[in-house]
């Protein structure tokens, strides 16, 4: 079992336009408890409108988040990289992830890579393109390039099948993970 | 091997296993409150399906909502309700106390076992010597409901050790949110913690909650305390059986050793907008506080209400503060009933709230509006989370939440022991 052949309809690379955000941004922040069990349509009204109000009304599919260190902390609602997600985000890159919020974007399907000096990279609405399986992450617009941290084979195929639902009716319960 | 080494390998039927390796290991128990048994539930439902392997190891706990504020919300609690009993699943309903607390309490959590928590704070539970770490809706229906296993990736892990003994006023509390900033938010993600040196086995068990508490908010995985006479004691004390003692090989490496003296500390506050902003409590004396709260995933403990009724034996409360105490399971009420320090603390002003986990996101109570601030042993302080985005929430330890709520403002407890 390789990574290749499970892979190889998926689209490892990623382009878009940069939203930025800071460090530390907490999962309250990206979906507020008070609208976390609302619908979704309702969920994207709101979405990350706290850090940036024009969030929700400008966001379009296939930018991509740029951010800081310590990504999605606290609370580890998974309605927030789903909101994210439904928002038609492309890949979210940061510094680092909090676990919960890094675990709940591959099982849900949503690409993220982490690469030190991200937070610097870009500036609103500059174009930034990203491969998953090399690394690499690069300002478009500015021409500056940066070596991200590669994903995991055994993320990439979680990825590659949709999340780890789809994962498991494709492998069963041991999520193919004996050979990684 | 380390502790939680031992535990992935064993849970994955593997000989050994390193930091880095991908396993799937066999979950002993998985815990869910009302908030994220809704969405586990509804992912389940509408993706899933089908049995639940082991229901006797999934524990929710309706903790957030300890009686629901409308019909929707009640509707919803029925639903999860409904959901446990169908599947045969242990609930502890309203009323019942804070997820970590209620789980501990009732001795679900076993010396060596493998657990699983939605709720992020879930790494606590390793003060019991066990693996604990926070899992997403998705892992909770994809693979613990059907099949009773999840993946993990085997962490790093950073041995932290804390030596010296506090002076008076300081508490334990005051020592980790000290330590949370001194190693910073978010510092050590994905790694696990391992907690030892005088300091730490010289405390109480509920003392050493306050540690692996705290795991998550410098990003750990997990995090544990390596079973000793304290945890055996504790975990006998709650009858269980049929645990197993694991402790780290000797020779053990760690990623990284690190070491504090905990002697010279002060009594700690940290206050917003997140929980790496900590300063010596004296700072922030004077200022005015409208709410005070024992409760939520780090208070609502029986030591919390002995601190908060020998600030209040003599006095009462301030006529400008509410001041709310929240068990965090009906253990403690009753034994705080018991002694008296119960009634001495309502006669004393203070509010008695159903066990629960209290104004954690201020989904039954604990909203504040703008300009008010609260000073709590929760666990968060992120704005907004507490009602308006312009009220403030300030963490500490209970004797100077009980201070606060005695002064009517934000005081160095030491003026009142």
């Amino acid at each position: 079992m390789t990574s290749s052949t499970e892979t190889r309809a998926f689209q490892t690379a990623r382009r878009g336009r940069a939203w930025m955000f800071g460090d530390n941004v907490p999962t309250d922040q990206i979906v507020a408890t008070k609208v976390v069990f609302s619908p979704m349509e309702v969920v994207l009204k709101h979405v990350l409108e706290e850090l940036k109000p024009e969030f929700p009304a400008n966001v379009r599919p296939g930018d991509l988040i740029v951010a800081g260190v310590h990504f999605g902390q606290s609370s580890g609602r998974a309605i927030a990289p789903k909101a994210i997600q439904a928002a038609g985000v492309g890949c979210i890159v940061a510094e680092s992830f909090a676990r919960t919020f890094l675990r709940n974007c591959y099982e849900i399907g949503l690409p993220i890579i982490e690469c030190p000096g991200a937070s610097r990279l870009a500036r609103d609405g500059d174009v930034v393109s990203v491969d998953l399986e090399s690394g690499t992450v690069r300002n478009e617009t500015t021409g500056q390039a940066l070596q991200g941290n590669p994903v995991d084979p055994f993320l990439l195929r979680m990825l590659a099948a949709g999340g780890i639902i789809p994962l498991v009716r494709r492998t069963g319960s041991d999520l193919g993970a004996t050979n990684t | 091997m380390n502790l939680i080494e031992k535990i992935l390998a064993k849970g994955s039927g593997r000989k050994s296993v390193a930091p880095g390796d991908i396993v799937v290991a066999e979950v002993d128990c998985a815990l869910l409150h009302d908030l994220s048994a809704r969405s586990c539930r509804e992912v389940f439902e509408k993706k899933v399906g089908g049995k639940i392997a082991h229901p006797e190891r999934i524990v929710t706990v309706f903790d957030h909502q300890f009686s629901p504020p409308s019909e929707e919300k009640a509707a919803v609690l029925l639903a999860n309700r409904r959901f446990c009993y169908e599947h045969g699943m242990p609930l502890y309903d309203c009323g019942s106390g804070n997820i970590h607390n209620v789980a501990m309490q009732n001795g679900h959590i076993k010396p060596g076992a493998l657990v699983v928590g939605s709720d992020s704070h879930s790494p606590v539970q390793g003060v019991m010597g066990c693996f604990c770490a926070a899992l997403g809706n998705d892992s909770y229906a994809a693979t613990v409901m059907p099949f009773s296993k999840a993946w993990f990736r085997v962490p790093e892990t950073i041995r932290i050790e804390l030596t010296g003994q506090t002076m008076p006023g300081t508490t334990a509390r005051d020592v980790a949110l000290w330590l949370c900033a001194e190693i910073g938010e978010g510092k050590i993600n994905y790694q696990a913690i391992k907690f030892c040196g005088e300091y730490i086995q010289s405390l109480s068990f509920w003392d050493r909650w306050l540690f692996t508490l705290m795991a998550v908010d410098v990003g750990a995985k997990a995090a544990y305390i390596e079973p000793d006479r304290t945890t055996i004691d504790f975990a006998n004390g709650l009858g269980l059986e049929d645990y197993e003692i694991v402790t780290d090989d000797p020779g053990t490496t760690y990623a990284a050793e690190w070491r504090w003296d905990v002697g010279k500390l002060e009594p700690q506050i940290c206050f917003p907008p997140t929980v790496g902003n900590v300063a010596p409590i004296r700072e922030y004396a004077g200022t005015p506080v409208q709410w005070a709260e024992l409760g939520g995933h780090g208070g609502g403990r029986l030591v919390d209400f002995e601190m908060a009724a020998q600030v209040l034996r003599q006095r009462r409360k301030n006529d400008h503060v509410n001041f709310n105490l929240v068990p965090g399971n009906r253990h403690i009420f009753r034994e705080a009933m018991k002694s008296g320090q119960a009634a001495l603390l309502h006669e004393q002003g203070a509010t008695w709230f159903p066990a629960s986990t209290g104004s954690n996101q201020a989904v039954n109570m604990g909203a504040m509006a703008e300009g008010e601030s609260m000073i709590s042993t929760h666990v968060r302080n992120f704005p907004g989370r507490n009602g308006s985005p312009k009220a403030q929430m300030f963490l500490a330890s209970a004797l100077s939440v009980a201070a606060a709520a005695a002064a009517g403002k934000i005081v160095d407890p030491r003026e009142f022991i």
